[in-house]
């Protein structure tokens, strides 16, 4: 069984090395592989220097793009599962080996590191976010997902070679919610996850507003109309 | 606004929404390009529906006719968009450049000479 773990990498010179010798010493077992998402700081010199498994894109894809990337690698080289790792360190890997028990044990299609299976969701603004997004997939597909805004996702092999193929199967919430539309397994499972290390996060208040509104026309309008 | 006004602007809209959803359907649009005619759309059907807001707002600003009104609003928020893609196009057209010369010269003989030969 072949465990491929993604990790999109965009300007994440000061968090790599860290994440990627952490797996390479801790979890030698999942092999891994980082898409450079055309990076313009030193990350590609410094995975390249360590000669770690790094896939340089020549321009600028964003995360949609370069996590497709991750999966064509893995459909292309025959992997069972693929997981999503961020580069900031804010994923922690040692619960890969929980989100493999859970997707093998209930032949699942995708597990979620959720932060909130168990744990209660604190009610902050981000939260609000995630309550939102929760409960529009909740009200179209009637599965509750604890935390849908989570980027630690595993996919099973029929998922990787369907995210690989096709437009319109970004790594968000709203693809996994048209999937259980569709008929998918989803399941979740607990984890507490690190704040960032170092470096800026991508989301400010205006593109976190932009993401809610795409989410939820994507989620409650959309998704009703799409065909898999 | 004339009550078939109203109507012509709901139908279109509608029209307009129902054709990018079809769109999707044959996964020929990505969904973030659909968001802005969808939010566009409703935005239509929601002045259709309540006139009262662009009349209010013709007044406000001093233009003779609400209609005259809807005109500036929609041809406004067509000019942002135009304005949008046309970076977006720019930035696409660099981005075309930037892969065609890189595999131009990934592909050419005398780099996978230098391959077989590293630096180091």
């Amino acid at each position: 069984m072949k465990v491929l773990v993604i990790i999109p990498a965009y300007n994440e010179e000061e968090n790599i090395e860290a994440v990627i010798d952490n797996l390479i010493s801790n979890y030698s077992e999942y092999d891994y592989v980082i898409i450079n998402d055309g990076s313009k700081d030193k990350t590609s010199e410094i995975c390249h220097g360590h000669g770690y498994n790094i896939v340089d894109l020549p321009v600028n894809l964003g995360l949609a793009g370069a996590f497709q990337t991750g999966l064509k690698y893995a459909d292309l080289n025959g992997y069972d599962y693929a997981v999503q790792l961020d580069a900031d360190g804010q994923h922690n890997p040692k619960y890969i080996s929980d989100m493999l028990k859970k997707i093998q044990e209930n032949n699942d299609d995708i597990v979620i590191a959720s932060r909130f299976e168990t744990e209660k969701k604190p009610w902050s603004m981000r939260m609000l976010g995630s309550r939102l997004i929760s409960g529009a997939i909740k009200l179209t597909t009637g599965k509750h997902l604890t935390d849908p805004t989570s980027g630690m996702r595993m996919y099973n092999r029929k998922m990787i070679h369907e995210f690989a193929a096709n437009i319109n199967y970004g790594p968000e919430p709203d693809t996994v919610s048209f999937l259980i539309k569709q008929g998918a397994k989803v399941e979740s499972v607990q984890v507490t996850m690190d704040e960032r290390t170092a470096g800026e996060s991508y989301l400010n208040l205006s593109r976190s507003m932009i993401y809610m509104v795409r989410m939820i026309i994507s989620i409650v309008l959309i998704n009703n109309f799409r065909k898999r | 606004m004339s009550i078939v006004l109203r109507i012509l602007l709901i139908l279109f809209s509608f029209i307009t929404m129902i054709s990018m959803i079809k769109k999707i359907r044959s996964s020929k649009v990505q969904i973030e390009y659909s968001i802005f005619w969808i939010l566009f759309s409703v935005g239509i059907i929601v002045i259709a529906v309540f006139p009262q807001i662009v009349t209010e707002l013709a007044e406000l600003i001093g233009v003779q006719s609400p209609v005259n009104m809807i005109f500036l609003i929609i041809i406004f928020i067509l000019i942002v968009r135009l304005f949008q893609l046309t970076v977006q196009i720019s930035q696409l057209e660099y981005k075309l450049k930037e892969l065609v010369q890189k595999i131009a010269i990934l592909s050419s003989d005398k780099n996978n000479e230098t391959k077989k030969n590293p630096r180091e």
